[in-house]
């Protein structure tokens, strides 16, 4: 646990290195910090397998392997945050803090084992996070989307809360231990309470990770935070977010899929469509990549449906495949906006000539993402659809199968435009810090595309 | 030695990275020689794993690299399989591929793409020899797809042309019709073995019944798969274009490896196909109607390369017709064979083109008889191989293949000595034309006439002492000989053969049928002599008027506009229909009234809640009352 | 007596809210339908015991005021979480002194919060 107890301290030192002006100091700091929190995650790995706190949390190699690749994750962030907070405000530190502080409650996120635990981490991310969205003060779109966030956030915490109040009414406690033994110790007799309280706790979990029908904060959040802030949220967030959903339903409702399982069939369809149609039609790339991000949650609550024995294994390599290729593509979205001031598909035109180690990343990025094969997303896809094949939802994969095609429309958009059509444009300028993170991630999508065992065994 | 197979595609690799990498800084003679160089460490591997596999009682080996898929109860290593089948295509992949890397030094000198080339050549390289050792269907697969690839970086090597960047793009489209079949196969053989692994299957799939649906199935969805790949009706049309390549291109893909991984598909499911007589009657039928199609079209071509794609759709009809009537081993044996007079061909033709500054019709060359004589020579012999005249390897193959398809049905068997006839008339009318007469091109070209350099003169004589001896590794014991091939494959189709029964024809059958095949070729080729070489007959212009029949061959039997008028045209109609009518009006419709029925319903709410963030909850809270209605129904 | 919950036994109460609903629309409906409007500048203009108005009642704050009331509010309610230690101090200082150090961590993180405000000047009202 001391993943966590590191990165608050960090946070904090960070903040007062701030304080006293070591600006130069902040990036460096942050940087050794996540990497000793990451080893420090993995020395952990397999060390814990009884809940610590008095119950309240548990590190297993589930919450090992997800804090993992959390703060592997921010720690590319950061590395592509090298002048990007400068240009927005002065208060630097305070967002390098405010960005630990919402990666701590990630952290909670994943390695809770009771419900007060779930919610406080949740609150630490998401008051965090509101915070961040708004970080560009004098820019409308930044307010508004800091306060859209804010509002339905707020409001969605609330039947998050009321759900984990049903389920204490219930069963008499947080536990998660004791919800399972209350469900299993009489499963027709569980308490209407009880499913009113799944059903609000699905309310309140769904809304954190965006899908339909409690994404419309998703597409103009998305939009108006700094695209830094964005990367952030569609990746790192929503990984905990379907990390924590997956560790309460794997754990404690799973004797009770035959209830919940339809809805969230419902919802991962919903997702898919709406996700992927609305993707279709955007001439953006920002907004094209937060629709996508709907529709990538589509794919995810897959795992969370078909709940087996590999399920957290699949979700955590599809997590895994997105964030790094999200994490590319926001990437080559921040150079783009930076030096042309625009992200159209129509400023993508001609990349190739100019950048074409760029284009290249951001073309493995585009596949991976597409789910082609030899990319890690291809694995993560391709585990999500056996694993719901294999619990018969034959349905569903052939629509999402379906849905994948519509996915590969858009983002071969985007590698067309690079390639295969010309425009006088000037050469980006990539920082090193950039071109580690793109010639990185690029190389571990590649390289989990091919050899996916080497994080599937995490778990 | 066996152990070291995984060397084998590594060389390549490691090849294509030096290239791929260094192409802007490294000098050509060392790109050359690093292409040519790991191709070759390969044939040495190759060759040692040949021999050890030979002298070895063991004929199989799976080696396992590592495993590389494990969900639930699908397991997926990446592993290579030995065998007779694999060595020998190993043998024919790496062997010429490293001929004809020698041979692109020489024929790519001038290309400012050089080292491009030659790391796609060995990209090539490295997916064919995946597609050759993979031990499971998934590791064939990406073999499969990864030459489909190359092939098609390869087709369109010269994208500048919009021309061949659209033939380009046909061989892909037409490629993945098939790869889908292919694809869907896998499923299915997964679905019904549990298993993609081919030592896990095979075994399975002896025990079953013949005819059974579900194996009818699956062998006709391979069988699609190899249409798109080997260029058979429906899907050959991209063949002929593919011409649009660099010489060496269509030598190595399109005449000798790539093409040929069809009939090494089947062949390698073999029992599979067994099983399936339904999949095995199409098969015969259709290759014999694609060599017989092709043949028509090819005579009447005028572009060198033309004539040597149809004649290659024409010659891959026949290895299919050999798989469909059970010849699995002349099949293969024709592979072979193909392989070292086709890729000969190739060179040759693109010897002549270098020769004539990059002239590809016929009818603007003839007389290059003394001023190539290497190159004539060697596609002298290339043509008798392939025209099926005795001793030479084409005879050989092609006997055994006809010999089975004559005790499977006579018709058959004489549709294809038809078709071997028209075989040996368009190519000793391509070699006449060439070769004869007087030179008909400018007297610019004429005075840059020249042999080629060694480079690709050296590939030329091995290829054409292999066309000439190629055959005696197969003799068939009519003539005394103990068809050493048939023995060495023995292992790779026995579970077959006892199915199906040894061949009986007797001998005197068998002579009576060479004959016939035999007088058939000479009579041809003796034809095509007095048209093209006595009388210096020459194919007439495009606007000259032709009778009806060269017409139509001429104009390839118009499947291109066939196809455009039948699929193409339709499509576009249909997506012009989707496009402006269920896009527009109901996609559209859809969205953009989405999109106002939100404004609008924003509008309406503005006097309750403030903006859009209210009918955003408002949504929300629909939902959350749909499930909770939905939790109160099914409490 | 046997406790049978059902939905039916909720019934009256359903009937209950409709009439009450009921009442209170039809009422609101009626006379906004029925009544008499007049409009006038008299009329509209807001009743303050009879004295003229004077200025907009909205005045801004200053934002000053907002940081300062969250900051005290934020202080003020980690206070409560000393209460249930207190509360149970006599029993925890028998196992040792881990309660003691558990809340030293904790003001201890507090304080580096209020440091941090004071070297903000967040409190600092000019």
């Amino acid at each position: 646990m001391s993943v966590l107890i590191t990165i608050s301290l960090l946070a904090i030192l960070v903040l007062y290195l701030g304080l006293f002006k070591a600006k130069k100091a902040l990036l460096p700091v942050s940087i050794l910090g996540l990497l000793g929190a990451l080893s420090l995650s993995f020395y952990e790995w397999g060390s814990y397998a009884q809940p610590i706190y008095n119950g309240m949390m548990l590190f297993d190699n589930f919450a090992a392997a997800f804090s993992g690749i959390t703060i592997l994750s921010t720690l590319l962030i950061f590395l592509l945050s090298k002048d990007y907070f400068e240009r927005i405000s002065s208060n630097i530190a305070e967002y390098y803090t405010v960005i630990l502080f919402s990666l701590a409650g990630i952290i909670v996120m994943v390695s809770y084992h009771n419900l007060t635990m779930l919610f406080i981490g949740i609150e630490i991310m998401s008051v965090s996070l509101y915070i961040l969205a708004g970080i560009k003060k004098r820019d409308f779109a930044s307010n508004e989307a800091a306060l859209k966030y804010f509002l339905m956030g707020a409001f969605s915490t609330g039947f998050l809360l009321f759900g984990i109040a049903l389920l204490y009414g219930a069963s008499g406690s947080f536990d998660l231990l004791e919800i399972r033994n209350y469900i299993l110790s009489a499963p027709q007799e569980v308490s209407p309470l009880f499913y009113g309280g799944i059903l609000l706790l699905i309310v309140g979990l769904c809304f954190k990770v965006g899908a339909a029908p409690f994404h419309f904060w998703a597409p103009d959040v998305y939009e108006g935070s700094p695209s830094l802030i964005t990367a952030y949220m569609s990746t790192v967030v929503k990984t905990a977010g379907f990390a924590a959903f997956l560790r309460l339903f794997l754990f404690c409702f799973s004797p009770l899929s035959e209830f919940w399982s339809p809805v969230l069939v419902t919802l991962a369809a919903l997702s898919l469509l709406i996700g992927n149609i609305t993707a279709v039609y955007q001439q953006h790339f920002k907004r094209m990549l937060a629709y996508s991000s709907i529709s990538h949650v589509g794919y995810m609550l897959f795992a969370v449906i078909s709940l087996n024995g590999s399920s957290d294994t699949s979700i955590f390599v599809y997590a895994a495949a997105y964030s790094i290729a999200s994490i590319m593509a926001f990437a080559a979205l921040i150079l783009l906006q930076r030096q042309v001031g625009t992200d159209s598909f129509d400023s993508f035109n001609g990349l190739a000539r100019k950048n074409p180690f760029l284009a290249l990343t951001l073309t493995v990025a585009m596949l991976s993402l597409a789910g082609i094969p030899l990319t890690a997303g291809f694995i993560g896809k391709f585990m999500m659809f056996t694993s719901a094949l294999s619990t018969y939802h034959t349905y569903l994969v052939l629509f999402a199968v379906l849905n994948a095609a519509i996915g590969i429309f858009y983002y071969f958009r985007v590698i067309v435009a690079m390639y295969f059509k010309e425009a006088d444009r000037h050469e980006l300028i990539v920082s090193p810090y950039y071109r580690l993170v793109l010639g990185l991630s690029a190389a571990a999508t590649i390289l989990l595309g091919v050899y996916p065992e080497l994080i599937s065994r995490l778990i | 030695m066996i152990n070291l197979v995984w060397l084998i595609p590594l060389f390549p690799l490691i090849g294509f990275l030096i290239n791929g990498l260094g192409r802007s800084f490294l000098p050509k003679g060392a790109v050359g020689f690093i292409g040519s160089l790991t191709v070759f460490l390969s044939f040495a591997v190759s060759l040692g794993i040949f021999f050890e596999l030979n002298g070895s009682v063991t004929k199989s080996f799976t080696i396992q690299l590592f495993d590389w898929i494990q969900v639930g109860n699908l397991s997926i290593p990446f592993s290579f399989q030995v065998d007779p089948l694999s060595s020998l295509m190993l043998l024919i992949v790496t062997g010429i591929g490293f001929l004809i890397h020698v041979y692109s030094i020489g024929y790519m000198h001038h290309d400012t793409g050089f080292a491009k080339f030659f790391s796609y050549l060995n990209l090539f390289v490295f997916f064919m020899l995946l597609l050759v050792l993979g031990s499971n269907y998934v590791v064939m697969f990406i073999g499969w797809e990864g030459v489909g690839l190359c092939s098609y970086l390869l087709i369109g090597f010269w994208f500048s042309n919009p021309a061949y960047a659209s033939a380009a793009k046909k061989a892909f489209v037409m490629n993945r019709i098939g790869d889908l079949g292919f694809l869907i196969a896998i499923f299915l053989i997964f679905n019904t073995f549990n298993s993609v692994e081919f030592a896990k299957v095979f075994p399975q799939a002896a025990s079953l019944t013949a005819g059974s649906d579900v194996i009818t199935l699956i062998t006709i969805l391979l069988f699609v798969g190899a249409t798109g790949k080997s260029a058979q009706i429906p899907l050959f049309t991209w063949l002929p274009d593919a011409m649009a390549g660099p010489t060496p291109v269509s030598a190595l893909i399109h005449a000798a490896t790539m093409v040929t991984a069809g009939i090494y598909m089947i062949a390698r499911s073999n029992i599979l196909f067994t099983l399936a007589p339904f999949t095995l009657d199409i098969i015969a039928v259709v290759g014999l109607a694609t060599a017989i199609l092709a043949a028509l079209i090819a005579i009447t071509q005028t572009d060198i390369k033309k004539v040597l794609a149809y004649s290659t759709v024409s010659q891959l009809g026949y290895m299919f017709l050999g798989l469909g009537v059970g010849a699995y081993t002349g099949a293969f044996f024709h592979v072979i064979t193909h392989a070292f007079f086709k890729a000969l061909l190739f060179l040759g033709a693109g010897s002549v083109i270098h020769a004539v500054s990059n002239e590809q019709d016929m009818r603007s060359m003839g007389g290059l008889k003394s001023k190539l004589p290497v190159t004539f020579y060697t596609m002298l012999m290339g043509t008798i191989a392939i025209s099926g005249l005795p001793p030479f390897s084409g005879f050989f193959s092609k006997d055994e293949i006809l010999a089975h398809a004559y005790e499977h049905s006579k018709l058959l068997w004489l549709i294809g000595v038809i078709g071997a006839m028209f075989t040996a008339f368009y190519m000793f009318r391509m070699l006449f034309l060439t070769f004869f007469g007087k030179f008909r091109g400018t007297t610019e070209q004429q005075a840059h006439l020249h042999e080629s350099p060694a480079s690709m003169t050296f590939p030329l004589i091995v290829l054409a002492v292999l066309s000439i001896i190629g055959g005696f590794i197969g003799v068939p014991e009519a003539l005394h000989g103990n068809h050493w091939l048939a023995g060495f494959l023995e292992p790779v189709f026995s579970a077959s053969e006892q199915r199906t029964g040894a061949s009986h024809l007797d001998h005197s059958t068998e002579y009576i049928l060479m004959t016939v095949s035999v007088i058939a070729a000479v009579v041809a080729s003796f034809i095509a002599y007095l048209r093209y070489a006595r009388n210096n007959h020459v194919p007439v212009p495009d606007t000259a008027e032709r009778t009806a029949f060269a017409n139509v061959s001429y104009n390839k039997f118009y499947i291109d506009e066939i196809y455009d008028a039948l699929i193409t045209k339709p499509l576009n109609i249909l997506s012009g229909f989707f496009y402006r009518i269920v896009d527009k009006t109901f996609i559209d419709g859809f969205v953009n009234g989405l999109g106002r029925a939100t404004a609008e319903a924003g509008k309406g709410l503005r006097l309750l809640q403030t903006g859009n963030i209210g009918f955003y909850i408002f949504i929300m809270i629909a939902g959350i009352v749909a499930l909770l209605v939905y939790g109160f129904y099914n409490i | 007596m046997e406790t049978q919950t059902s939905a039916i036994n909720y019934l009256p109460i359903v009937f209950q809210m409709l009439v009450a609903l009921g009442f209170v629309v039809l009422t609101m409906v009626l006379t906004h339908i029925i009544g008499p409007k007049r409009k006038s500048k008299e009329k509209l203009s807001p009743f303050e015991s009879g004295i003229e108005v004077v200025g907009n009642a909205r005045q801004p704050f200053s934002i000053k005021y907002f940081l300062v009331a969250i900051l005290f509010v934020l202080f003020d309610i980690e206070v409560i979480f000393m209460y249930p230690w207190a509360v149970n101090f006599r029993e925890m200082s028998l196992e040792g002194f881990d309660g003691l150090i558990e809340m030293l961590v904790f003001m201890g993180t507090l304080l580096l919060g209020f440091i941090y405000i004071i070297k903000k000047k967040a409190l600092d009202w000019e």
